[in-house]
């Protein structure tokens, strides 16, 4: 296990060489060696003002991802719950979510103007579609018996919701918010190239346009760090909610 | 052949009338199209071929790069995916790439290649590789023993087996991957023209009216392009419904 796990960090650190000397011979600003890159990481990255970048991305990430995560939630088990409303809107979801969040900015920017706002309603919409197509999927999956029995013991429409379509869409909605995750963190980088005053969106996108290469890498590095990190506290997360449902369905857990 | 969904676009109608009502009623045209201006406009721009040549623009760049990762992402992952020792060697430069957002990446791609069609190819590329690269990987490894085991004592060789035995048997996760790929693809190739003014693209146009305020312009164009969003899912779906038809009867017994 650990010779297998050597030999993949071995590669990894051979491909830093190779860029290092790749990058002294093609001597270009454009292509800076990674130890310029890591150097200027180590002094960029405890100042404050790259830590406000951080510090605004993910509170855009917060605030877009929950009120996404929220709506996504309460629309799919509703749509999931209820087959007369989820054929009625079905057009309306499917087209808005073939629709690249990207499309919305500039309608939103006019709308909202260039503050958070705009930011916060691209990410939320993004991050809602995945999770309604999760908790709709999962509702719809609860099994015919359950239901007769739900039906047969007069379980009122709220306990039915709470007792038993929400445990068991919880699985698929977590996996919805877990897609939800990534693809915030998209629509955080992208809004922020639109008009931002800060976040690691901004900090790309004018490094790059003040031509400070190393900080745009070590920018774009950072942010693939954070979606890394992101992604494990989401798993480990998800490990302690759905305990019930690695226990039973064994060759899940990863 | 299911029968039209009325309700379903009862609603749409009832949504674009009380659009229109609101539109009008408060004024609103200053911060939102109304849905016939948009739709006029929608149907003036692609009379014009104005629309038609920016979604083309689009369109060819979107496919080339999907095409492009596809290729790569499908031989990349079948290879590593039948050796356990290029997992192993791979794992962690895939997993340190893999969370990095392309759209991260337009910003450096401009630099390096301009504003034009080979960085938006590259980006699409880039976007699109991941999820096939790691659906194929997975569904090679997931492969069933058996199966090389009786190809490999029926003589078949080593690269035989990638092509006859390996490749197809992943075939359903390549399309999963593909399907992925398709949305993101689009998402990063739109954002990419939104990035770069005035060279083509429906990203670039709708820039471009946002700019000049021109709503109804702006608002068709949002239109069309969740019109080709659409119709790529669809397309996509069928596609895999055709190719992987034995999916829904023989995975009983996959695993």
């Amino acid at each position: 296990m650990i010779a297998r796990r050597l030999l993949g960090v071995a590669v990894f650190a051979a491909a830093l060489g190779v860029w290092e000397l790749w990058a002294h011979a093609e001597d270009s600003f454009l292509f800076p060696p990674v130890s310029t890159v890591a150097e200027r990481a180590w002094q960029v990255w405890p100042t404050s003002e790259f830590l406000l970048n951080v510090a605004g991305s993910l509170k855009r990430l917060a605030a877009g991802y929950a009120i996404g995560a929220a709506v996504g939630v309460a629309v799919g088990l509703v749509l999931g719950a209820r087959r007369g409303v989820r054929l009625a809107l079905e057009p309306l979801t499917e087209f808005l979510r073939a629709i690249p969040p990207i499309a919305i900015v500039p309608v939103l920017v006019v709308m909202l103007g260039l503050g958070d706002a705009m930011r916060v309603a691209v990410i939320a919409f993004g991050v809602c579609f995945p999770v309604l197509v999760g908790a709709s999927q999962g509702v719809r999956a609860v099994s015919p018996e359950a239901r007769d029995t739900a039906a047969m013991l007069h379980v009122g429409p709220a306990e039915l919701l709470y007792r038993l379509y929400l445990p068991a869409a919880l699985p698929s909605i977590v996996a919805g918010l877990r897609v939800a995750l990534s693809i915030g963190l998209v629509l955080v980088v992208i809004s922020e190239f639109v008009g931002s005053p800060d976040g690691l969106g901004y900090y790309i996108l004018s490094s790059s346009r003040s031509f400070n290469v190393p900080e745009m890498y070590g920018g774009i590095l950072f942010l693939g760090l954070l979606g890394y990190v992101l992604n494990r506290l989401f798993l480990l997360a998800e490990r302690h909610v759905l305990f019930w449902h690695y226990g039973a369905a064994g060759e899940l857990v990863r | 052949m299911k029968p039209p969904n009325v309700a379903g676009w009862l609603v749409v109608a009832v949504v674009v009338g009380v659009g229109e009502a609101a539109v009008r009623l408060f004024d609103l045209h200053d911060s939102v199209a109304a849905p016939s201006a948009a739709f006029g406009a929608l149907v003036a721009g692609l009379a014009s071929g104005e629309l038609s040549g920016e979604i083309g623009t689009t369109l060819e760049s979107y496919a080339e790069g999907l095409a492009l990762a596809v290729a790569a992402g499908v031989v990349l992952g079948v290879v590593i995916g039948s050796s356990r020792v290029l997992q192993d060697a791979s794992f962690v430069v895939i997993e340190f790439l893999r969370p990095i957002p392309a759209v991260a990446l337009i910003p450096l791609a401009i630099l390096f290649l301009g504003l034009g069609v080979p960085m938006r190819r590259f980006v699409i590329a880039y976007a699109a590789v991941w999820p096939i690269l790691i659906n194929t990987l997975y569904g090679v490894r997931g492969s069933d023993r058996l199966l090389h085991d009786v190809a490999t004592t029926s003589g078949v060789s080593s690269a035989g087996r990638l092509v006859r035995v390996a490749l197809p048997a992943a075939l359903p996760s390549i399309a999963t991957g593909i399907r992925v790929s398709a949305s993101i693809a689009l998402l990063v190739g739109v954002t990419a023209e939104f990035l770069s003014p005035g060279t083509g693209g429906i990203g670039s146009y709708m820039h471009q009216q946002q700019l000049a305020f021109q709503l109804p312009e702006l608002y068709g164009a949002v239109v069309l392009v969740g019109i080709l969003g659409y119709a790529i899912n669809v397309a996509l779906g069928a596609a895999e419904r055709h190719v992987v038809f034995w999916v829904g009867e023989a995975r009983t017994g996959a695993r």
